[in-house]
């Protein structure tokens, strides 16, 4: 994508999708390896953490063991459980259930040796005699925050560090899965270039000489083969000036001015009749006289030729198209093939044909496209199979 | 109103049933020895940790005493011996524990 911004090459939607795809991909598998990473490090460190508060919590069980102890043989004297600043405790009897408890965080995992719980670290001490009872005794400290925040910040800058790594590296490698098809593509673009330009002065030559042919003075055979030469060469002017237009397409200024559609519009019906007429093709005119738009002649009249052209190509022998202009309106309606419905997002797609029996390299509506876009033109197709199809122009 | 006065008689009677059989069975004969009866719950607290523990290692002991079972020092044995075998039925010996329970535990009483 990004390679490609400064060439004339340009990636197709579903290559785009691709890449999008690709990417998407890479970048969730990124999020998740970095997760899981970050993960295991907090483990890694807050059993660090808790190995190093394990020492303290023992010594404070052994105290708080003595002190039941204590309870335990003077418990017709005293009932008063032990209690100390530094550390809150509870006990459980074999089966689990609670004798007494002075803890703050009452959330407890007596299969476990030492966890934390609601900001708070308790570690399970198992006396050899159980002393009131307890077979669990469970010492509280309040976990240490410092340690908490110290490690957000170094999952935060590892994992940030992290991703920006990967996204350097999978820059890489989508340039490296783009090199073919840029390669690929660019040898279709220079291709096209040299064809194009070697096609100039014969395709002229041939156009210019049969315009200066009186038709008039000759016979009907000899007329016939004249117009079929014509047809031929048309049909190549256009494909050369397509080719042209999308080759030198960024490098040609618009002179913009004001056109009269409707001539145009006659015009363009004039240049193809000859071409229509191969298939016996009736065009059906309903065009309103004086409506004017401002824009690049050249590229009105590419716009109208690709269309008219393609209502030719795509249509059935005694087939029509029907040629409408109103305000605002240019609607070009054939009585061809029709195209699926699932195919027409396509049809701007540079290259892409649906009908390979009817020649034509697939650029026409890539230029149409182009055209519209520059203009602010809203183009609309609407077809149905074996009916027509209908292109509509709105401004 | 009959009815619920033959009710509370009910409650009434079995309750003092069920402590009669702590307190002659139990009690009587515990008052004579010279260490408290108090003094064996805590020596199978000690040992045995929770209450099921607790009764089943007592009611196990009471049906067949032996000096393997009890949880009293030796020299203590040697002195007074291994008690008798008790003559309360099953049900008797589970409704006198079940007060001696009650009486002698812990958790409601430390503070």
């Amino acid at each position: 994508m990004l390679v490609l911004k400064n060439s004339v090459i340009d990636l197709r939607q579903s290559e785009k999708k691709t890449l999008f795809g690709f990417f998407s991909l890479y970048i969730t598998l990124c999020v998740v390896i970095l997760i899981f990473v970050s993960f295991i490090y907090f483990k890694f460190q807050k059993d660090f953490m808790l190995g190093q508060k394990r020492i303290t919590l023992q010594n404070y069980s052994n105290e708080f063991i003595i002190q039941l102890k204590h309870l335990h043989v003077n418990f017709d004297k005293t009932k008063l459980y032990p209690r100390d600043k530094r550390f809150n405790t509870a006990i459980y009897d074999s089966d689990k259930k609670l004798i007494f408890s002075t803890l703050k965080s009452t959330k407890t995992k007596l299969d476990n040796i030492i966890y934390t719980t609601n900001k708070k670290i308790h570690f399970i001490k198992e006396p050899e005699s159980y002393y009131l009872g307890a077979r669990y005794v469970i010492i509280e400290i309040n976990e240490d925050q410092n340690w908490l925040y110290s490690m957000q910040k170094h999952i935060f800058i590892i994992t940030a560090s992290g991703l920006i790594f990967m996204l350097i590296i999978g820059y890489f490698l989508l340039r490296l899965f783009l090199k073919p098809m840029r390669d690929a593509l660019h040898l279709l673009d220079r291709f096209i270039k040299d064809t194009t330009h070697e096609l100039n002065t014969p395709i002229s030559a041939i156009v210019a000489n049969i315009e200066m042919i009186d038709t008039t003075n000759l016979d009907e055979k000899t007329a016939n083969k004249i117009k079929r030469i014509d047809i031929g060469a048309k049909t190549v002017s256009n494909i050369y000036q397509d080719l042209t237009y999308l080759t030198l397409n960024n490098k040609i200024m618009s002179q913009n001015e004001n056109i009269n559609l409707s001539d145009i519009l006659h015009q363009r019906i004039d240049y193809f009749t000859t071409l229509a007429d191969v298939k016996k093709i009736k065009f059906i005119k309903d065009i309103q006289n004086d409506l004017y738009l401002t824009m690049d002649v050249k590229k009105l009249s590419k716009l109208i030729d690709n269309l008219i052209s393609n209502a030719i190509k795509y249509n059935k022998i005694n087939g029509s198209i029907k040629v409408s202009l109103k305000p605002n309106l240019i609607i070009i309606e054939d009585s061809g093939i029709g195209i699926k419905k699932e195919q027409i997002a396509l049809l701007f797609d540079r290259y892409s044909r649906f009908d390979k029996t009817v020649g034509g390299f697939g650029i026409g509506l890539n230029i149409v496209s182009m055209i519209c876009k520059e203009y602010d033109l809203k183009i609309n197709i609407d077809s149905q199979l074996n009916i027509g199809t209908k292109v509509e122009i709105k401004w | 109103m009959v009815k619920q006065l033959l009710i509370v008689l009910i409650i009434f009677y079995t309750s003092s049933t069920s402590a009669s059989v702590y307190k002659n069975n139990c009690l009587k004969c515990h008052q004579d020895l010279p260490v408290s009866i108090d003094k064996y719950f805590y020596r199978y607290l000690l040992k045995h940790s929770s209450q099921t523990n607790v009764k089943k290692a007592m009611k196990d002991y009471l049906l067949n005493p032996t000096k393997n079972k009890t949880i009293m020092p030796e020299a203590f044995i040697n002195r007074f011996g291994v008690k008798n075998k008790s003559k309360l039925s099953k049900k008797q010996l589970d409704i006198a524990l079940d007060i001696y329970w009650q009486t002698y535990k812990v958790s409601n009483k430390l503070k």
